[in-house]
């Protein structure tokens, strides 16, 4: 086929709309010319000429319009296929290259891999905590988890948790919402026998089956005819998996009797995989409210648990109607709190402080806990995390970007040769961005397997309660994240680089040698380390306050020993025994548990810290209104009780045998609570009445040390009285071992069991259990900080070390000059070490600033320690600075031993 | 003379432009020219449909489309067969040839 010269430049005009058209009409043009000219040649006149052209055409305009249109869409897709032919090209060009230096490839995706795993791991939990709304939940923007405050000694206290009757009371008394459900989810023993297990029951109303968007498996749900609280029926709804497991997954388990806590329940459905109510763990059943609730023999005979005030145990989920705004349903439900407290100050008669006082209100709060006004600070600090993981990324980038910066450095009197050859920048800008795009999908995907192992890791040591399934990180979500932060690491290191293409002298780099002109150091390199070097010290400050922060709550003393103390639980499981009874089945569990060896000490208890508190209103005679002075929290044991718990009697005593039921009343006060009581006096003698005026006093005996029982961060007012004088017949054991505590509770359990009747149980569960949720936040905090903030010490090290090594090759000649002048090796390491420090210590002074100021921030989540620490600041500079030492007296040390004679011979 | 109105005959003019190409590149006039004289001007074509086929024929890869210099030198664009072109024009004789001779078998038997 015959080539026209010069054909590809006319082409390329026709590549813009107005080309296009430009090309139609000449085309056109020179179509009616050829035929007027022939006609005229044949015998016509110009005028008839054109006539017959016009007419043997057809309709000019249309055609002209229908021939552009064709044309630019054959454009568009030369146009496509033209650049999708280039990517390929990159592509080839780019993997040849890396497979060229595949050291080079390594570094960096092992870099981004780090950077990009670290994000997504943060990812993974704070999307669990944050941002996703329970599986299948239906209308999530309108689901509302409801929240009550009440106002007491001027600040508002605000709570989720609530009890039936305040979920009757809102029910009942709003209008704003299409469903409300009580939930909450509890550990229950299922199963008979040897069989039998605690295993985690989700709680509700019939509301909650209206607020997902779920179908049965099989079966169906519960509804609202069986779930009346004074009528219960006893149906179950099971997992999926508990299903599959426990019934082999077939349909004839619809009718099946499972034992669940106290009562037998027939199984009327199965629950979609996944499903979980709104519980953030993995149930294995769920069952209505009245029939759990009536079960678990709840409140008392006389105030049974669904019209009762006192307890507070589970949450409110609704779901606000369609064309009702956010503001209308929280007037809505102030107006049922406030009404709903004048119910409530009617039936316990005068004694709640008065409704302007106490000012009650409810409000519509987000589904997700931690969303929401009380969030736990755990989420707090996963927050902060992802910032911490982000500026990981950033330094990771940082890092990429110097390697690239160097590669391409290497590489510029190729460029040079390219550009000079007529190769478009764009071309090579595109090709560089193919280039390090690459390199960061390979870092996406190394970053996605090392969050797997991260994830799993930090969800079974730090976050064991918090995150349900397995899948939470391994998912499209976090996939999806981690190729979208992959781009942007790509676009941020291909940049560098482009900026040098963009700037490149040509012909001045093809005249000088190799060794011309790299010599001057390139500025953006050294702004990216001293940027590294600021983040590193930022990073590894947060890493040392946290580190501080654990450090203090572990020294912290709580006022008792949890290393050492186990806590027994009694669960009847529906045995019934009255009183007198219990209290024979207390005694002699106390009895058997003295005569294990391994057991020091063991006592009755009636609450537990971290896990039980019971207030009750008390006395004082000469002080009006003792309640207005806090909240005083009780608690009841057997002789011996101090000795168990490891909390010291400051004054006077604590429980003996002798203190028995018709001895003479005592309590032991907590000193905290003896200064609010009686400032300036001596507690020991004093009386104290409990319950009402008019009650017999209790003369105060003893004083002990202070106790943190309800938060870590504040010492409670705390007193106690001798079981045998106050509830002999509630309450479990305290167990001191001889050895860690954890490691006994099976032989402890075991033994203890054998004295149940029945299927009632016990279980021992280590303090340790109860005060770890408690300092978590910190834990998290101190391990992830360091972990992220040793990732950025390290490679801010890589940074340095592979800069300074690279001018050191590049001034090899310049070494050898200086060594033939007589320069020693000293004087060499010197020069060089002295080259990394000067671009190390202002990133460092830059870091420790940001640290200083950026501190107020961040002290609300530390404990006990200024976010302007000294020594942590001081420690970290000195680190980075040794590190900066280090990176730069390697190469340093190969610069030193420049062969001179070689160095000046070589190019 | 009788003539006849193309447009019955469809994707006809398609295959009359494309056996005329594989003479050689020619430009739109030159084809038009090209069909009038081979045919005696029985064909009655439509120029402007002449030239939508040979675009259309353009975009979708059977004719590639040069601009060179025509014989009294003026700026042309030429037309070219591609292969992907040639492939079509075999098929597109083939069952022409074949529904012409069938139409010529019905109209033969009466």
């Amino acid at each position: 086929m015959t080539r026209i010269p010069g054909l590809r430049r006319l082409v390329r005009i026709d590549r813009d709309n107005a080309g296009v058209d430009r090309a139609v009409d000449d085309e056109l043009q020179f179509h009616f010319d050829m035929t007027v000219r022939e006609l005229m040649a044949d015998g016509m006149n110009s005028n008839e000429a054109r006539r017959e052209a016009e007419r043997r055409f057809g309709d000019v305009q249309r055609t002209r319009e229908r021939l552009a249109t064709i044309d630019r869409s054959r454009v568009e897709r030369e146009r496509r296929v033209e650049w999708w032919g280039g990517f390929t090209q990159d592509l080839r060009y780019a993997i040849r290259g890396l497979r060229m230096k595949p050291g080079f490839a390594l570094a960096v995706v092992i870099t981004l891999g780090l950077g990009i795993g670290a994000n997504a791991t943060m990812f993974g939990i704070v999307d669990r905590l944050l941002f996703r709304p329970p599986a299948f939940l239906s209308a999530p923007d309108r689901a509302t988890r409801i929240y009550k405050a009440v106002t007491a000694r001027g600040t508002e206290r605000v709570t989720s948790f609530v009890g039936y009757q305040v979920y009757r009371d809102l029910r009942e008394m709003t209008s704003s919402f299409e469903a409300m459900t009580p939930f909450y989810d509890n550990k229950l023993a299922i199963g008979s026998g040897d069989a039998t297990r605690e295993m985690d029951v989700g709680i509700s109303g019939s509301d909650m089956w209206k607020m997902f968007d779920v179908t049965p498996v099989i079966g169906r749900f519960f509804t609202d005819a069986e779930d009346v609280p004074t009528n219960p029926t006893y149906v179950v709804v099971l997992s999926y998996p508990f299903w599959q497991t426990q019934f082999g997954g077939r349909n004839d388990a619809l009718g099946a009797k499972l034992d669940i806590g106290a009562a037998k329940y027939t199984v009327i459905g199965v629950a979609p995989e996944g499903f979980n109510g709104f519980a953030r763990t993995s149930m294995v059943a769920f069952v209505p409210i009245s029939a759990a609730a009536t079960a678990a023999d709840m409140g008392r005979p006389d105030d049974p648990w669904y019209s009762t005030y006192y307890m507070a145990w589970l949450e409110i989920f609704a779901r606000r109607r369609a064309n009702v705004s956010l503001t209308v349903a929280n007037a809505d439900l102030t107006n049922a709190s406030v009404q709903a407290y004048g119910r409530q100050a009617a039936k316990v008669r005068g004694r709640l402080q008065p409704v302007e006082r106490a000012r009650p209100r409810a409000f519509a709060g987000p589904v997700l806990f931690d969303r929401g006004p009380k969030e736990g600070s755990e989420a707090k600090v996963a927050t902060w995390l992802v910032g911490v993981a982000a500026v990981v990324l950033l330094i990771a980038c940082a890092n990429v970007a110097n390697l690239m910066l160097a590669r391409a450095l290497r590489r510029r009197r190729e460029v040079a040769v390219r550009i000079a050859l007529g190769v478009s920048r764009a071309r090579l800008v595109m090709q560089l961005i193919t280039e390090s795009l690459m390199l960061a999908i390979l870092g996406a995907f190394a970053g996605v397997t090392i969050a797997q192992f991260g994830g799993k890791l930090l969800s079974s040591t730090l976050l064991a309660d918090m995150t349900a399934g397995p899948s939470a990180f391994a998912d499209s979500r976090l996939l999806a994240f981690a190729i979208g932060l992959a781009l942007l690491a790509g676009l941020l290191t291909g940049l560098a680089p482009m900026m040098q293409a963009g700037r490149e002298d040509v012909a001045a780099t093809l005249k000088a040698g190799s060794r011309e002109g790299t010599v001057q150091r390139s500025r953006l390199r050294t702004g990216l380390l001293i940027g590294q070097a600021a983040f590193s010290v930022l990073l590894l400050v947060g890493a040392g306050l946290f580190l501080r922060s654990l450090r203090n709550v572990q020294e912290l003393r709580l006022g008792y020993d949890p290393d050492r103390v186990l806590f027994v639980h009694l669960e009847d499981r529906g045995v019934q025994m009255d009183s007198a009874h219990k209290v024979t089945l207390l005694q002699s569990l106390l009895a058997r548990a003295q005569t294990i060896p391994i057991v020091e000490h063991a006592a009755q208890n009636l609450t537990v810290p971290f896990y039980s508190t019971w207030n009750f209103s008390i006395f004082v005679p000469g002080i009006d209104s003792v309640h207005r002075l806090g909240d005083f929290s009780l608690q009841a044991g057997s002789a011996d009780f101090f000795q168990t718990m490891g909390t010291r009697i400051v004054r006077g005593r604590g429980f003996t045998p002798a203190d028995r039921e018709t001895s003479q009343l005592v309590m032991v006060v907590g000193e905290s609570m003896a200064k609010k009581l009686w400032p300036g006096e001596d507690a020991i003698g004093k009386c104290v009445k409990m319950n009402a005026d008019t009650m017999p006093c209790r003369t105060v005996v003893g004083v002990a040390e202070d106790v943190r029982r309800s938060l870590i961060s504040e010492v409670d007012l705390h007193y106690y009285m001798p079981s045998s004088q106050f509830h002999p017949s509630s309450g479990g054991l305290f167990v001191r071992t001889r050895g860690a505590a954890d490691q006994n509770s099976e032989e402890i359990r075991r033994s203890l069991q054998a004295l149940m009747p029945g299927v009632s149980y016990v279980t021992v569960t280590p303090m340790t259990t109860l005060v770890a949720p408690m300092i978590r936040s910190w834990k998290i905090g101190a391990t992830l900080f360091a972990v992220f903030g040793a990732l950025a010490l390290v490679l801010a090290a890589i940074g340095l070390y592979s800069v300074i090594a690279y001018n050191v090759t590049q001034r090899t000649h310049e070494m050898g000059v200086r060594v033939a002048l007589g320069a020693q090796a000293r004087d060499v390491i010197q020069l060089i070490v002295r080259e990394g420090l000067r671009i190390v210590i202002p990133g460092v002074v830059l870091g420790a600033i940001i640290a200083l100021v950026a501190g107020k921030w961040i002290a609300p989540l530390l404990f006990n320690v200024s976010p302007n620490d000294p020594p942590v600041i001081v420690a970290v500079v000195v680190t980075l600075l040794g590190v900066a030492v280090l990176a730069s007296w390697l190469p340093a040390q190969r610069a030193s031993r420049v062969d001179p004679n070689e160095a000046l011979r070589s190019d | 003379m009788a003539t006849v109105d193309l447009d019955l005959l469809q994707g006809t003019l398609d295959l009359l432009i494309l056996k005329t190409l594989t003479w050689g590149p020619r430009h739109g006039y030159a084809v038009a020219s090209w069909i009038r004289e081979t045919t005696n001007n029985r064909l009655q074509i439509e120029e402007g449909a002449l030239y939508t086929a040979l675009h259309r024929m353009e975009k979708r890869g059977w004719l590639e489309a040069e601009w060179g210099l025509s014989e009294n030198n003026r700026k042309a664009k030429y037309y070219v067969l591609t292969t992907q072109g040639k492939k079509q024009l075999r098929s597109k004789t083939a069952v022409w040839t074949e529904y012409a001779s069938a139409v010529f078998q019905v109209l033969q038997t009466s």
